[in-house]
């Protein structure tokens, strides 16, 4: 402030042989000095007093910390109030009541979210948004409620497009007898063995070359020797699989403690546990909701593979078999549901032959 | 229509056609995008996000959406409705096992309101696979004919291992669509 008086003290002396014009804008100059510094006061002012408003508001001030848990300790309290009385609420089928009591819980619901969204600027983005998904639970499981104990609303909102649902999913039965048809026509495979040794040459030289199924094997031996365009596995406990090369695509769902020696362009992997892939394969494979499995290399032999590797176009080793893109782990880092297989636990080359085919 | 007429009048000028491929995990939209671009088909890695390929296909530009067919991801499939004036619909005609599930997905997507105004061509793809089904089956299993008359859809057998059917299937999708946005010149 000195300095200010100094300067203004300074211009009027000044001022005395200054030009009329130059005087006045001096002042206005100095005068905005003064105002911009007590906005600014002002400002900082208003911050503090908010902040320590909010402070005072949250009722545990001391650190983020701690409003943070007692902030989930609330939420958590609520939460469960509310979802006991939906619970109550839908057992005490009362009639008269049902519906202040919906719209009791259904503002009791508003207020948990306000909580969140009053709370939002000190909790960590996880918790908001962990919180208003839990919230917005709340809210479907008491529309749900509200749709069992009203049906009578539920019913005149929907009498115009009833009758014709209806008719759909007969229509609809009426056409699955048809596909019934369609599907007798099964593609070649094994289907529903337990405890065999599963053999299939296909050559190569026949036209016939096509898709062939594993469905629904337990504790069974499969070797496929030969070529074929498409392989689907599906359903397979404890087995182990030997194919030769695959010139299309493979697909796997639902096998578990199996090993697998394949060799194929493509492959894909769903819903396999604790298996063991030794694979060579053009493009990188994919697993998608599998844990515990575990990638090699190729290790099998059979007379005339190499042929067979060459047909379809599978005779260069491209270590594309430790390229796995896990669909459920989109991070840099390496996937918990895959490991490459060490060394040391690798099986022996396999050498299978057409003895027994069936 | 104010609007729409200027949306025309743009589209007229770019002759450009936006087309969404989607379909089942292992149906073969990519390997079907590669081949009828002429590219190498024999490296091709289960599609982990999408793919975008511009074509020059007779006087028009198809700007084709190849997205990810795998269940974790068909969840995106939506992010790709908007300004969709082709829907191409790829079934693997050898997977009989997941028939069902195709048929839900595809029904899932008709119910899109973002895609009423589309053309939906339906490629029963690897036909070259001894067993698989024809595009006839194909059709009574996804109960095509059932589908909203307004809708101008068709299905046809394809093999994008050989490339046969898909300049069939593609040469019908563009001329409906152009006959729809472009009353064709």
């Amino acid at each position: 402030m000195s300095s200010t008086h100094k300067l203004q003290h300074y211009h009027t002396k000044k001022n005395a042989v200054m030009e009329e014009d130059d005087d006045r804008s001096f002042a206005t100059e100095t005068l905005d000095e003064a105002l911009k510094k007590k906005k600014h006061d002002d400002m900082l002012e208003r911050f503090s007093a908010r902040h320590t408003a909010r402070k005072s508001d949250s009722p545990d001030s001391s650190s983020t910390f701690e409003s943070t848990s007692s902030f989930l300790s609330r939420f958590a309290d609520s939460k469960r109030s509310i979802e006991s009385r939906i619970a109550e609420l839908r057992l005490a089928a009362d009639s008269s009541k049902i519906k202040s009591d919906l719209a009791e819980i259904s503002s009791s619901i508003n207020d948990l979210e306000s909580l969140v969204a009053a709370s939002s600027y000190f909790l960590p983005s996880y918790e908001v948004r962990s919180s208003l998904k839990s919230a917005s639970d709340l809210k479907q499981s008491l529309e749900s409620l509200s749709s069992e104990l009203l049906p009578k609303k539920k019913f005149s909102f929907k009498t115009k497009s009833s009758p014709s649902t209806t008719a759909k999913i007969e229509k609809r039965d009426l056409v699955s007898p048809q596909n019934v048809t369609v599907f007798v026509r099964d593609s070649p495979g094994f289907r529903n063995k337990h405890e065999e040794t599963l053999t299939k040459t296909f050559k190569s030289s026949s036209p016939s070359i096509g898709e062939f199924t594993l469905s629904d094997l337990d504790t069974c031996q499969v070797k496929l020797i030969g070529t074929v365009n498409a392989l689907f596995i599906n359903g397979l406990r404890n087995c182990k699989v030997y194919t030769g090369p695959v010139i299309g695509s493979i697909l796997l769902d639902d096998v578990e403690d199996c090993v697998f020696v394949m060799a194929s362009h493509q492959i894909r992997i769903h819903r396999a546990k604790k298996c063991d892939f030794y694979l060579r394969v053009r493009s990188r494979p994919i697993i998608e909701d599998s844990k515990g499995v575990r990638f090699g290399p190729f290790c099998l032999d059979y007379g005339g593979i190499e042929e067979d590797l060459k047909m379809a176009g599978l005779e260069e080793e491209s270590e594309s078999w430790a390229d796995v893109d896990d669909f459920l782990w989109l991070r840099a880092v390496q996937s918990p549901n895959w490991s490459v297989l060490p060394e040391e636990e690798r099986i022996a080359s396999v050498s299978i032959s057409s003895d027994g085919d069936s | 229509m104010g609007l729409l007429s200027i949306i025309r009048k743009i589209k007229k000028k770019e002759k450009e056609m936006r087309i969404l491929m989607v379909g089942l995990d292992n149906s073969g939209k990519t390997t079907i995008v590669l081949k009828m671009n002429g590219e190498d088909t024999s490296v091709i890695s289960p599609t982990l996000g999408f793919n975008i390929k511009t074509i020059i296909y007779q006087k028009y530009t198809l700007n084709i959406w190849d997205v990810g067919g795998q269940k974790t991801i068909r969840s995106y499939w939506r992010n790709y409705f908007e300004q969709t004036d082709g829907l191409v619909w790829v079934v693997d005609s050898s997977d009989l096992r997941r028939l069902d599930d195709c048929k839900l997905e595809l029904d899932n997507l008709l119910k899109e309101e973002r895609l009423a105004g589309s053309s939906l061509l339906i490629l029963a793809n690897k036909q070259d696979i001894q067993g698989a089904l024809t595009p006839e089956e194909i059709g009574k299993v996804l109960n095509l004919e059932s589908m909203d008359k307004s809708r101008h859809w068709r299905i046809v057998g394809c093999s994008a291992y050989t490339g046969e059917g898909l300049l069939e299937g593609f040469d019908w999708l563009v001329q409906d669509i152009a006959s729809r946005i472009y009353m064709l010149d």
